[in-house]
């Protein structure tokens, strides 16, 4: 059983730790400088041919979700729990007996810091309100006194607040759902596989006089179909709104716009199309329409590529792309009134208006990182500004008292402390 | 008055700020080179002015403005500046520790000036910025990042330290290398702290925000490595007495990290805090 013992020294170690935290910077470095998450070709392209096969070797590419970095967060968790529970007993055992006049006496003036003649005036400048009289091994009456005892549990305490934010966050990570649904007011789409319909009953985008947008808000309706129960409400971004149990987002928007297709004046098909999205003419197998992108405000720049001088609709225009059995047969600008013609087909884009993207989220651990984030933050309070120290004082023969005192943290920084107090009461 | 008037206030109160900054690194300076008492009680004076001119310029920025004046680069870095001398001034009270002006003034001099190079134009805020957390949020980051900033300037004084001429002026002037060490400990325990809560109201509200707290996006990665390299540096401090030149050394590159976290990441990593 040896080796176990042996694993769990090494596995539980701070130099464990430390190398595990390197490990993790230099991945985060990496994750942080290398675009993730393109195709194969764009690292192929862009980098040396040895650094794209490392990439791709590594799983740089998606650097946060491969395995060997869900190994390493796994180590890090187990280091970290196994290092609380190592410390754990000895946290204790140094709560109970660590902190006792009987220890600090034995190493009799090693730590002597000034000398007094008002012991207990000392004792209260320096911020210890309590002590305990005794007699060290050579009988000589002591005072002894220990102050933030609890100040040695804030290591600990933060290890637990970060664990439990690793265990709440990779919980998050595999058991949350999230759905988008986007579409113009009016629109009903079922939210995935959950059983709820969402309707976009209105969405408004607030803007200023300058044309800037102040706020997109979206009011929508969520319904059970399972029970046919209806909740509303009104999502804006910074204000999600949550509803059976999930968050609504109101994450993005653009443009969508009306196409019609006909054929001898007679209306075939009509379709709401958002940008970016497709329709096939369902009367002419292998024909489709792109919508590609939309020009509230329609200008060209100097090279005659198009854009939008405002976000107002003063000049609309629509840029298209038809494809024939996935070969593009052209693409072009269509403005208000204009009109595409293929075949007998004439095709129309018409009706803008802005659609809206709401995410879907349901994280069931959410609370859990956040219990453990404050517990992070209380534990380095107490870490940092509750600092264990001791102060005991030994009478000399002359009346006198030998001042000692230690705190770890404290330092320096609390022995001056103790020798200017005393400055302070030899002044007064 | 109007915004542009209060604006116009900020444009001169930066100003003067960044010059008497100038002013107060030179005298600094001279403190140390003429050992001379006058200069450097000039000195930090200058400092104190320098300081309530940039409050002064920060507010009239935030009222002329009509919000919190830490959005853009131009905001954050005379933010980031005034954060580093609120820290040195604080720890210049407590420790009586003049000669780190030397230090401290030339870092914050050059921040505000990268800030000065900043378009200073007021733009109103996108959706996702206008949230209660952005003061919250940036505030701790100025905290944080000023308390780091002391931290590497207290690192340099350790790391010149032998260098330095052991006259009674410096013994008067310049605490001990293990002093230092503990005040360099004590602003990055500060600087720590800060930016964990950075990290946890950040992640608060990108939850609120963009639904997701933690996305990897490059100033949160960035913000974690910045994180992870000051956690080794207490790691080693506490656990094997890692204490003197390497700590100091760390603190350097910690704080390098941290000018990377908010200039680098900004111009060379862009994500969804581009605007910051």
């Amino acid at each position: 059983m040896n080796w176990i013992k042996k694993v769990g020294r090494v596995l539980f170690s701070m130099k464990t730790a430390l190398v595990i935290l390197v490990v993790l910077a230099l991945v985060c470095t990496a994750g942080s400088v290398i675009p993730q998450k393109e195709i194969a070709a764009f690292y192929e392209n862009n980098y040396p041919e040895k650094a794209a096969q490392l990439i791709l070797l590594l799983g740089l590419d998606d650097v946060f979700h491969v395995t060997w970095f869900v190994v390493l967060a796994v180590f890090l968790c187990v280091n970290l729990l196994g290092c609380n529970i190592v410390r754990f007993p000895s946290l204790v055992k140094r709560m109970r007996s660590g902190y006792t006049p009987e220890k600090v006496l034995k190493t009799g003036g090693a730590f002597e810091l000034t000398q007094t003649r008002e012991p207990e005036a000392l004792f209260k400048a320096c911020g210890f309100s309590k002590w305990q009289e005794t007699k060290n091994e050579q009988g000589a009456k002591a005072l002894y006194a220990v102050k933030n005892k609890v100040g040695i549990w804030g290591a600990w305490l933060c290890h637990l607040g970060m664990l439990i934010v690793i265990v709440g966050f990779s919980l998050g990570q595999m058991k949350q759902i999230e759905y988008a649904v986007y579409g113009v007011p009016g629109q009903t789409k079922a939210i995935d596989e959950t059983g709820y319909e969402l309707t976009i009953d209105d969405f408004v985008i607030g803007l200023r006089e300058d044309d800037t947008v102040d706020q997109y808000t979206a009011t929508i309706t969520v319904k059970d179909t399972a029970t046919g129960e209806e909740q509303s409400g009104q999502t804006s971004v910074n204000h999600p709104l949550s509803l059976y149990g999930m968050r609504f987002y109101q994450n993005s928007t653009g443009w969508a716009a009306t196409a019609r297709i006909y054929k001898d004046k007679e209306l075939l098909q009509e379709n709401l199309l958002c940008a970016g999205e497709y329709t096939y003419i369902e009367d002419k197998e292998g024909l489709a329409l792109t919508f590609s992108a939309f020009y509230p405000d329609y200008v060209e720049d100097e090279a005659g590529m198009p854009r939008s001088a405002s976000s107002r609709l003063n000049n609309p225009a629509y840029l298209y792309r038809l494809y024939f059995n996935n070969q593009m047969l052209g693409m072009n600008v269509l403005k208000e009134g204009e009109v595409i013609t293929v075949d007998d087909y004439v095709i129309t884009l018409s009706e803008p208006q802005q659609y809206t993207l709401i995410q879907i989220k349901r994280d069931p651990f959410t609370w859990l990182a956040a219990i453990g984030a404050i517990l992070m933050m209380a534990a380095l309070m107490i870490a940092f500004y509750l600092r264990t120290a001791e102060l005991w004082m030994v009478q000399q023969e002359n009346g006198a008292w030998m001042v000692c005192g230690r705190s770890r943290k404290g330092g320096v920084e609390f022995e001056e402390r103790i020798r200017s107090e005393q400055d302070k009461l030899m002044k007064n | 008055m109007s915004s542009e008037q209060f604006l116009n206030i900020e444009n001169t109160l930066f100003t003067a700020a960044m010059v008497i900054y100038l002013a107060a690194m030179v005298l600094y300076f001279a403190f140390l080179v003429l050992k001379k008492q006058a200069p450097g009680k000039i000195a930090d004076g200058l400092t104190l002015v320098a300081f309530i001119c940039h409050t002064v310029a920060l507010v009239t920025r935030g009222i002329g403005a009509g919000r919190l004046p830490m959005t853009n680069q131009y905001e954050f870095a005379t933010s980031f500046a005034w954060g580093i001398c609120l820290c040195y001034l604080i720890f210049l009270w407590r420790y009586k520790f003049r000669a780190l002006g030397a230090f401290v003034t030339p870092v914050i001099f050059l921040i505000i000036g990268y800030a000065a190079m900043q378009s200073r134009d007021v733009r109103e805020l996108m959706p996702a910025l206008r949230s209660n957390w952005l003061g919250i949020h940036v505030a701790s980051a100025i905290i944080s990042y000023g308390a780091f900033g002391v931290a590497f300037a207290v690192s340099l004084v350790f790391l010149l330290h032998t260098r330095m001429e052991n006259g009674s002026f410096m013994k008067e002037h310049i605490p001990d290398r293990e002093k230092l060490d503990m005040i360099s400990y004590r602003a990055i325990s500060l600087g720590f702290m800060f930016l964990t809560f950075v990290m946890i109201s950040g992640a608060i509200w990108a939850e609120r925000a963009w639904g997701s707290y933690w996305s990897w996006d490059p100033k949160e990665t960035w913000s974690l490595i910045t994180w992870i390299i000051y956690a080794i540096y207490l790691h080693l401090r506490i656990s094997k007495g890692w204490k003197g030149k390497s700590a100091a050394i760390f603190a350097v590159v910690g704080f390098i990290c941290v000018i990377f976290t908010y200039i680098g990441v900004n111009t060379l990593l862009p994500g969804v805090h581009s605007y910051a």
